[in-house]
């Protein structure tokens, strides 16, 4: 595409630096005066807003109170981080959050590749494009709706799923309120939200695969699941790779709305996770210095996450995210 | 050995049709249910008999809604915030990744760096709700706006879209004396309008949901969007969900028919220029995944 000329030194380019003496940054600054001129408010949204909250988690480490400000405030040392690790809501949350981002590993992942190949294999274009807009909708969606839902539809009085389950003589289930139901009802409806417009990479990696090698395959005398195995999956195995490192470098962050929206006082014991907690016990019960510290060590652990992921990806020979 | 192989990929191919239409089938079940208990009666949905059609039609339920005024006045605001706010990220977006996408600009990879930074590595919920607190945002739309200004991820597609635009296009112009504010409106824009039409949808579709900032900035109901006044309607009524229907029969409306209607009532906007503009969404996220 037309993307990959950007690799290429660009002629213009070429002449307006040739034009341009390597006499050193002002001259440069001079030339390009618009460009910094545009980088200017982007520089400072940058700065007050993405780096100046990282100077804000120094109240991890102090006894924060909003009349002394954040300087003014003493300091508290590891206090709240001791607090933390020894706290047993710490480990509630921190379990609640790496299962249901193990459980989305594992059940919603591979769904959206599933379903890619099974639309791939769908020779009717019309066809293909009905099936694809249907499977679309609910990404976008907001999670409020969704979440509404999905509370409405699995109610024990009202709901239609428990309706069905009654045609066959089942009790009906309290899908919400249940410990062992919920993380379930969790995973399915993220499946239902994502699974369909997550298919749009695999789709595009498996539109880019050689046709010949199909060919290759079927002279080889292989059937659709071989061909599906030996061509098909190499074939979005990078797409694949870069969709897992992201999700991966997300594991200590379950989407707030998500959980937000579903939990109730009935399974907090497996809905709490790190951000409603923060949520709840910062922003509504001003506990602003234990809670930064729980959110400064969720996002040292992603930082580490995701920087020693993409490198195994690297080792693994695929290309990373940089 | 031959007809076998054919009757098998045929057999394939008809139940692997038959097993995508059931998934789609699947998906939008939820919302036709949905929109049919939102015209149901209240004794049908009480007994949990509606299934895709409404069961003893009314507007009952809309009409509450309508009375009470406050989802309008919510949607109203919702309106407010997700034109602003998507013309906001627009323009800086823009702004960010015009320069960003020059090769010949000093200091392009430490900022671009600084950017991606961020990306890894965020300040949490709290330091960001103290700085835009001490900045006197609470209960501004500003509080919304300021802090999502651009989209890290949405830049990057904008700028590898930059970056594939012939240099020579520009050349000429710069020739003629054309400064790069000139360049960019009459220039670059108007070849960018695939990547634009994407990116201002993602921001919009963001912003007509966006539900956590405005339940953590706004205080004032009559200025809270769409999302949370759903979310409030939906959590006044919960104890109800998880008990049994009991004392809820003789009442006119349910809870679930309400909220059924005000459910359809904040997706329709969505739904309706769903069907038009999905081509750009799909076109948006393919941008987005050719990198370099």
């Amino acid at each position: 595409m037309r993307h990959s000329e950007s690799l290429h030194p660009q002629p213009a380019e070429a002449a307006l630096a040739a034009a341009v003496p390597k006499r050193g940054l002002k001259r440069h600054i001079i030339r390009d005066k618009y460009l910094y001129l545009m980088l200017v408010p982007v520089a400072v949204y940058f700065l007050l807003f993405k780096y100046a909250p990282l100077y804000g988690e120094i109240i991890a480490f102090k006894n924060y109170r909003l009349t002394d400000g954040i300087w003014g405030s003493s300091w508290a040392g590891l206090d709240h981080f001791r607090q933390l690790f020894s706290s047993k809501e710490f480990y509630v949350v921190m379990r609640n959050t790496l299962l249901l981002n193990l459980y989305n590993l594992v059940f919603a992942f591979p769904v959206p590749i599933v379903l890619a190949i099974l639309l791939n294999e769908v020779r009717w274009n019309g066809y293909k494009r009905v099936l694809q807009n249907l499977l679309y909708i609910p990404h976008f969606i907001s999670w409020v709706v969704l979440g509404t839902i999905v509370i409405a539809m699995l109610s024990p009085s009202t709901g239609i799923v428990n309706t069905i389950l009654e045609l066959f003589g089942i009790e009906p289930i309290y899908f919400m309120a249940s410990p062992f139901w919920w993380p379930i009802s969790f995973v399915g409806s993220g499946i239902w939200k994502e699974a369909g417009f997550g298919t749009i990479l695999y789709m595009a990696a498996m539109a880019g695969i050689d046709p010949t090698l199909y060919e290759a395959a079927k002279i080889d005398g292989a059937n659709k699941l071989r061909q599906i195995w030996h061509v098909t999956l190499p074939g979005i195995r990078s797409t694949a790779a870069i969709i897992l490192i992201l999700q991966v470098g997300r594991i200590m962050d379950v989407g707030f709305e998500q959980v937000f929206t579903m939990k109730n006082p009935a399974v907090t014991q497996v809905a709490e996770v790190i951000s409603t907690f923060v949520y709840t016990r910062g922003i509504e019960n001003l506990q602003y210095s234990y809670t930064t510290a729980l959110g400064l060590f969720q996002s040292i652990v992603a930082l580490i996450l995701i920087v020693s992921v993409n490198k195994l990806i690297k080792i693994m020979g695929e290309r990373g995210l940089w | 050995m031959k007809t076998n192989y054919f009757n098998s990929a045929i057999l394939f191919r008809w139940l692997n049709y038959i097993f995508l239409a059931l998934c789609a089938a699947a998906t939008v079940f939820p919302f036709l249910n949905i929109i049919a208990v939102s015209f149901s009666d209240s004794r049908a949905i009480s007994a949990g008999e509606v299934f895709l059609w409404p069961i003893e039609f009314n507007w009952d339920a809309y009409r509450n809604l309508i009375d009470d005024g406050q989802l309008i006045v919510a949607m109203k605001n919702t309106v407010l915030m997700t034109v602003v706010g998507t013309l906001l990220n627009m323009v800086f977006t823009i702004l960010a990744a015009y320069p960003l996408s020059k090769s010949r600009l000093r200091g392009r990879s430490i900022m671009l760096q600084a950017v991606l930074f961020t990306m890894l590595f965020g300040g949490g919920m709290i330091p960001h709700f103290l700085l835009i607190n001490s900045l006197g945002l609470v209960n501004t739309y500003w509080a919304i706006w300021l802090p999502a200004l651009i989209s890290v991820y949405n830049m990057f597609v904008m700028k590898s879209f930059f970056e594939g635009i012939p240099a020579e296009l520009e050349e000429s112009a710069s020739i003629d004396g054309a400064n790069e504010w000139v360049l960019l409106l009459k220039i670059i824009i108007p070849l960018s309008m695939p990547v634009i039409a994407a990116l201002t949808l993602f921001y919009a579709v963001g912003w007509w949901n966006s539900y956590m900032n405005v339940l953590i900035y706004i205080r004032s109901t009559d200025k809270m969007s769409l999302m949370v006044k759903l979310y409030q309607m939906i959590d006044l009524v919960s104890p109800e969900m998880l008990r049994s229907g009991e004392g809820v029969t003789e009442q006119t409306l349910t809870p679930e028919g309400i909220r059924a209607a005000a459910i359809v009532f904040s997706i329709i906007p969505i739904l309706s220029v769903y069907p038009f503009l999905q081509k750009y969404f799909v076109k948006g996220v393919l941008l987005g995944s050719v990198k370099g």
